[in-house]
This record gives structure tokens, sequence and C-alpha cells, in this order.
């Protein structure tokens, strides 16, 4: 059975970019377009990775991993963050939070497939 | 469509979407209104238009945005003030990246000279220093082509190796690889983040041949052991001749929360293993005895099957997890080496049903079509309506009681037919908003054009209106809103002088009224000169020297072809194009425009249009043996002629008296060519229209046959133009019948006038 990755991003270009590049290397994909509505589906989705953007309205990216970190279910979930700073202090927030990894937007499919299997059991 | 172009046309779709966010929010704090999260919505808006461009290689847009967001990041974090002058220039920025944008979409150019001038203006605003190195910094441009080294996006820092060694072992034996020895040691925080050793060695396994050697030697007592603990650590021997980059990748984002170390070992197999393992590698802050350790505690003896060694102790762990989790059923995840902060279940299960609360409001109330769905099923619904229609007909002619079971039934189909159409165009409804958004920015750009100060204020953006007219109700708003600042509005000196405040305000509003929208825009400026308007009527030949007019008819002097009351043509308003033009638009989406004036309090000028442009109000009437549908909206009343009231002009013309004026007299017959020769004008009824081209116009037809709403077929898209005809409908006989261009049909018989005598019609006072 194919794995499921759940992106979350409050663009729709991003979403798309994702979905595709995804779709195409064999993964199952469901969408949130912030951190809030993630919560929510991952409330009724079982998601193997996840993928994040930082940047959104209601609950940006660090809260958000935070709250699925906080989830027993989702503890050992990975978590990619997507943003497009390359600068150390997001990075580092992000893993405070519980990332796992990350990727530099834009990102190139390759590279991104790349890390999701990287990190996906 | 190729999907990524799919993609693409999104991103633009998104972009109009972020800009239009962008600007309303900037307007906010330009009005001294919003709040932080007005910023960052701001920001987010330029940040995502960045993310996209980026990820679509459109360089110049990326490059501008990314100032844009960082001057906008200096305001999100406090060191620069929302104060109005820092927005005036955000605002333009905004107007800025809107073309950056339209010109990646290949509409348009940008004012290069104009985009530098606000890069340099934004940066002047971070105050030079915080954003001096911005612009070049950190943009990233996705290059499928280019071959880079596949790292260039991490920020490790690169090693220095030795690798005399290995090159010369390689010289002797060139099948060879060169290896490397890795040390690895992982910490808790790793595993908490979802990390796992495991996929670092499969990874490892994919870039080379490995042997992966196990130090368990930390593994406590079971009593004593944490199971979320990290006590392994790992020697790896890989060969592989992708460098070391390659290796380090692998640990890439693992690096902070664990103690590296790769080392060259050599060439060949028998490149000596027992060699200790330095720590003194550069980069890597190392707990060196830890380490130390690891090749002495080399306790596989078979290198056959690293993976599974490794795999057997992770079986094993597992296992043990398994039993700590039997026996403490709350402390841990089930998969033991991934250990991870534990939060206490119950802390766990408090926090979590109120995250999934708070996210319960906004999202997935809305679905995005293909409009050319939408258009199929309008379509399919007018097929629908014709159907019915012909039911209907069928049933009354089959002579059924009205009272049968088949005539109540057809009724109740009828409401519904007209529900499901109703419906369906609500569908293609969309607020006005869209095309009002787009004119805050020509404001700014007039007002600085005429050296005007000029506030506009919007109502009612959310009435709803279909696309079609949307799409095309742009252009007209334009000219009326170029129009109202460059002629209507004074100059702020003439303003204060009259006792106004120097900035005029124009307002632009939207409402529904009478099944159609109302769009108004005012002027608080000097109203229409009339005494002008009528002198260059006169210069122009438009009007009659002798001609008295009301203050309206003086003022719907502006819509006449020809006209244009600018002295100097300016290159706002005064692109050859005048106020005919925009009642052309107008009336080419079945609307009308009229407009009111108080000298020195302002002018309107005020729309109506029709909801929809696929279904029209008409009067169905007889002209020799054809049906024909005139739009109910043309018609002002309809009346019998009387012979005199006819007056005869020229061989073919006629007028007829209305109350007191004339206007021209059309026989639609003779025009569309149904029938030749004399006109018997007193036979037949009379329709009087309102033609806004020419005033009003008379047309004679045979009978009415009376009003239905008909689904409007196109006549080109089917067949082909035909001048006086403007669309063809399916009336429920089955039979097509066209509709009337009223302004067209005047035209034609206007044109044959000329040809055949004196114009009349600008010779005669206007009807009214």
């Amino acid at each position: 059975m194919s794995k499921t990755v759940l992106t979350v991003d409050d663009s729709r270009t991003m979403r798309d970019m994702l979905m595709l590049t995804l779709k195409n290397a064999g993964y199952r994909v469901v969408q949130a377009v912030d951190g809030a509505h993630g919560l929510e589906v991952l409330a009724g989705e079982n998601a193997d990775i996840i993928i994040t953007d930082i940047n959104m309205p209601r609950l940006d990216g660090f809260g958000f991993i935070e709250g699925v970190r906080q989830d027993p279910r989702h503890r050992a979930t990975p978590i990619l963050v997507l943003t497009t700073e390359s600068d150390g202090e997001k990075k580092t927030r992000a893993r405070n939070a519980g990332a796992t990894g990350w990727i530099v937007k834009p990102f190139n499919p390759d590279k991104l497939v790349d890390a999701v299997r990287r990190v996906a059991a | 469509m190729d999907p990524l172009e799919a993609i693409k046309a999104t991103f633009f779709q998104e972009c109009d979407e972020l800009l239009a966010d962008l600007e309303s929010g900037l307007l906010e704090l330009e009005g001294g209104g919003g709040d932080i999260e007005t910023v960052n919505a701001v920001f987010r808006a330029v940040h995502s238009v960045k993310g996209g461009a980026g990820a679509f290689g459109l360089e110049p847009l990326v490059r501008f945005a990314h100032v844009f967001e960082t001057t906008l990041d200096e305001m999100r974090s406090g060191r620069l003030a929302t104060e109005p002058a820092a927005v005036k220039v955000m605002l333009r920025a905004a107007d800025v990246l809107a073309d950056h944008v339209s010109a990646a979409r290949g509409q348009g150019v940008v004012d290069e000279a104009g985009s530098v001038r606000l890069v340099g203006e934004l940066k002047a605003l971070c105050g030079g220093g915080a954003a001096e190195g911005g612009a070049d910094d950190e943009v990233v441009m996705v290059d499928t082509e280019v071959e880079d080294d596949g790292f260039g996006d991490f920020d490790f820092t690169p090693v220095i190796v030795e690798i005399d060694a290995p090159a010369e072992a390689a010289a002797l034996d060139p099948a060879a690889l060169p290896t490397w020895r890795i040390g690895f040691k992982p910490s808790r925080a790793m595993y908490a983040k979802a990390n796992e050793t495991a996929l670092l060695l499969r990874e490892l396994d994919r870039i080379g041949a490995c042997q992966v050697a196990l130090n368990a030697d930390s593994l406590p007592d079971f009593d004593a052991l944490d199971p979320e603990e990290s006590y392994f650590s790992w020697t790896i021997d890989i060969e592989t001749d992708q460098g070391e980059g390659a290796i380090r990748e692998v640990f890439e984002f693992v690096e902070d929360d664990c103690e590296i170390v790769v080392e060259a070992t050599g060439a060949g197999a028998e490149a000596p293993l027992d060699a200790p393992l330095s720590f003194d590698t550069p980069s890597e802050p190392l707990d060196a005895p830890a380490l130390a350790a690891a090749p002495e505690v080399e306790v596989v003896a078979e290198p056959a099957t690293p993976d599974g060694d490794v795999m057997a102790l992770l079986e094993r762990a597992k296992l043990a997890a398994a039993e700590i989790q039997a026996t403490a059923p709350a402390s841990a995840p089930a998969d033991a080496p991934r250990a991870a902060a534990p939060p206490p279940p119950a802390a766990a299960a408090a926090t979590h049903p109120a995250d999934g609360g708070d996210a319960k409001t906004g999202a997935g109330t809305t679905i995005r079509v293909d409009l050319e769905r939408v258009d199929r099923l309008i379509d399919l619904v007018g097929e629908l309506v014709i159907n019915q229609a012909m039911l209907t007909q069928r049933v009354g002619e089959s002579g059924l009681a009205r009272s049968s079971t088949v005539s109540v039934g057809l009724e109740d189909l009828e409401h519904l037919t007209r529900e499901i159409q109703d419906s369906v165009m609500a569908i293609r409804a969309q607020p006005v908003k869209s095309v009002f958004q787009r004119m805050p920015r020509l404001v700014r750009e007039v007002a600085a054009m005429t050296n005007k100060q000029v506030r506009l204020t919007t109502e009612g953006e959310n009435t709803e209106v279909d696309k079609t007219v949307i799409e095309r109700l742009s252009d007209p708003l334009i000219h009326m809103i170029r129009n109202a600042i460059d002629h209507g509005l004074e100059k702020p000196e003439v303003r204060v002088a009259a006792g106004k405040p120097a900035e005029g305000v124009v307002k632009l509003c939207a409402l529904h009224r009478s099944g159609r929208i109302v769009i108004e825009v005012s002027d608080d400026g000097a109203g229409i000169n009339r005494e002008r308007v009528k002198q260059i009527a006169l210069d122009k030949g438009l009007i009659a020297p002798d001609a008295t007019l009301t203050d309206e008819e003086t003022d719907n002097l502006i819509f006449l072809p020809g006209f244009s009351t600018a002295a100097t043509v300016s290159d706002i308003s005064g692109r050859g194009v005048g106020m005919d033009v925009v009642r052309r638009q107008v009336q080419a989406l079945g609307g009308r425009i009229s407009i009111t004036s108080i000298p020195g309090k302002g002018s309107t000028f005020s729309l109506s249009l029709p909801l929809t442009l696929a279904v029209l109000d008409g009067m169905v009437v007889g002209v020799s043996g054809h049906t024909l549908v005139t739009p109910l909206t043309a018609i002002i009343e309809t009346l019998q002629p009387k012979a005199n009231d006819v007056r005869l002009l020229g061989p073919n013309g006629a007028v007829l008296a209305v109350r007191d004026a004339y206007v021209p007299l059309v026989d639609v017959g003779a025009v569309l060519g149904y029938r030749k020769g004399e006109t018997d004008w007193t036979t037949g009824v009379v329709l009087l229209v309102e033609s806004e081209v020419g005033g009003r116009a008379a047309l004679l037809v045979d009978a009415i046959q009376g009003q239905r709403q008909v689904v409007i077929k196109s006549l080109e898209a089917n067949y082909q133009r035909v001048e006086g005809i403007a669309a063809a409908t399916i009336l429920g006989d089955g039979r097509v019948a066209l509709i009337l261009d009223v302004d067209a049909l005047i035209d034609v018989r206007r044109k044959d006038a000329r040809r055949s005598a004196a114009p009349p019609a600008a010779r005669l006072p206007l009807a009214s």
C-alpha cells in the first residue's frame, strides 16, 4: 500500500506542486491549508509523512509541529519543513519544535522525493 | 494540459488573489487600521508570490518580491513602523509587483526603471544596512538543467580531507573505490524528531557498500533501561566514489543531534580497518573518547550481512520495548529505539481535542470547478428551458384542458425549470469585488499623473453578477474613473478655494435593483460645465444652434460620438476614446448608462446592467411572417401610429411625432430585407425604443405576440454575424427567432437615410 503524505501549505500553487510531485512518485497525498487545518485533517487521517510550510495563517508551522508531536500517534511521524528561509534560525526553531528534516524552497521534484524517501520508514 | 502548466496557471490565479489581499491589507494599514496580523498577512502574500515564482524560475519576479519581502519582514518584526509614508511606498511596490506578475505571465512589460527605483526605496526603508545584501542572497532558483553538486542548498561546512593515500591506492588498483569510516552516535533528541538510524543506514547503503558495526556497550541492564534513551553507536565502513559530501548529506537532518565523524580510510579492501578514527575533523565538535572506543568494540566478526545485524538488534530492542509497554502501558510508543520527549498521555489527550476544535472554521466550504463545465451545464439548462417551452406549447395545441393532470404537471415542471435556471446562473455569479479591487491602483496612478489628491471609497463590492459581465465591466469602469478624476475633480488649490477639502472623493458603488445590477461612479468635483458642453456640441455640429436642451439633455451630450470635453488631450482620459465608447461597451452588455450632475457638487455616472448574458427578457413580435425578439430593456413604450403623426422624410424615411418631439421611424421588415417597396406606416405597432447612440427611435412591426424570457444563442458561433441582429433564440414551437440589435438597426436605417437625403435626425431637436 502506498504511503500517505500530508502536505500543509497555505499556497495553492505549492499544494498543487507537492501533490503532483508526490503522486508521480507513488505516494497518496492529503492536503491541509494551514496548521490548524492540518491538525484537523490528522485527526481523521493517518499520515506516514508530513510536509509543512512555516509561514501560515491561523497556526504556523512551528505550532503545527508541536501540535503533531503532542499527539501520541504522531510522536514518531517524520515531519519535513518546507520553507524558503534558508536561515538557520528558522530551521533551528523548526527542529526544536520536533521537525525531522527540511526541504528548501524552491525545491525540484527529485530533491523533494529524495527527502521524503530519506525519512520515510 | 501539461500538469506543470496547469499548476502555473493556478499560480497566476493565486497571485491575483494574493495581490488583492496584499493591496487590501496595505490599504487597511494606510487607513491606520490593521494590526500585527494584517502585517503578517501582507507579508505572507508577498512571501507566497515569491515562493511560487521561485518554483517556476521566474527570476525578475522573485528578485523584486524578495526585496519587498525583506522590507515587510522589517515591518513585521516591528523595526519599521507602519506609518503612512512607508505604507505608501509599499502600495506602489505592490503595484510594481503586480506588473512583475503580469510580465511573468506574458502580459505587458515592467517599467524597469520604476522597478529599480522602488527597490531602492524599499531598501531605504530598511535603513540600508539590513536590506543591503538582501536582494541577492538566499534567492535560490531551481534549475534542473544545471548539474549542481547536489548539495548546494545545504549549509554544512565542507571539510577538507586528506585524500593522498586513497588516490595512490586508487592509482594502484583502478577498480577499488575510496573507503570511508563513519562514526555515528545519535542522541536522544534525534529520535525525538522522528529520525531513525535504520533509515540513515539504508541511505548510506544506497551510495555504497557498507559494513556496519554496532556498539551496544552502553546498553544498561534491563531494569535501568529507559526505552526512549539512545544507547547505541555505530561504526560504518563504506566504499563509495561519491565523496564525503554525499556521506554527510545522508546525515544532514541529524547532524545537530548526533556525534559524527567521517574519515577517509583508503581505496581498497585491504585498507587498514583497524586504523583508529581520528576525531579532529575541524567542523565537528566531537566527544572523542566516546567514539574513540568504537573501533575497538567492533564485535561483528562476520561482516556478511551488516544490515541484518542492525535489523536483528532493532528487532530485539523492539521486543524489549513491547515488553516494557506491556508492563507499563502508559509510557511509550511501540517501536522502541525511536524516542521522543514523552508528554504525559493525559496532557496530550487534554490538549489535542482543543487543537482540533480550533481548526473547525473556514475550511472546505467552496470547490473550484472548471468554468467549461459550468458553461456546459448552463447550455444544457438552456436546452431544458426551450424543451419545456416546446412541451407546454404542444400540450396547449393538443387541446387538453387546463385542469388536466398533464397541464398541472407541466406547470410544476415550469417552476422547477425556472428554479434550476436561476440556481445555475447563481453559480456563474461572482462578486464585483474582483473588478473593484483593480481600481485603487488606477486611482493612485491617475491621481499622481494629474497632481490631484483622491480618495476612493467603494461600497457593495460583494454584489454579485454574471462572470461574463464582470469580465467586460472592467474597461468601462476604468474609463469612468479616469474621467471622474481627470475631468470631474478639481485641482487641490481650486477645491480649497471653493471651500472643499483638498482631497477629492471618488465613490464606486454597486447594488442590485429590480433584477439588474447598478454601478455608480460618483465624484465630489465641480460637476459638468453645461455651458462648455453645449458650446462644444455646437462647435462640432452635434446639436442645432437653436436647440433648447434641458440640463439632463446637456449632460447626456457627452455620450455623443465625437464629443470630448478635454481642452487639451491629456494622456489619461483623452486616449481617443470618449464617453461614447463607454456607452457602447455598456450597451454591448445589454446595459444603460446615465449621468446626473450638480454644479459645484459633483457628478454621478450610473450603469445599469443585466445580471446575466445568457437569458434575456424579450418582447416577441411578428414582422412579415417572421418572429423576432426585441430586448425588453430597450423598449420604453408601444403605441399604434396615427396617420397624422407620421411625417414622411425623403423617399424612404419617416419620422413619428411622439408628444411634441419627432423620432425616426424604422420599418424593421424593410431594414432586414423581409419586404420591399413602400411602407405603410400606419398599420402595425410601433415600439418606442431607447437607442443610446441616437436618442430614441420607433420600430415598426406587424404585431406584438407577447413577452417572454428567452435563452440567448450566439448567431456568430452557429452561423455568422448579421447586421441588425444581436443573437438568436429557440421558441417554444421549436422555431428559431432572431433577437434584434436595436442600435444596429437604427444605424442601418440612418446610413440609408444619409445616402438618400440630408440627414434628418441630426437637424431635428433631439427627442426626449
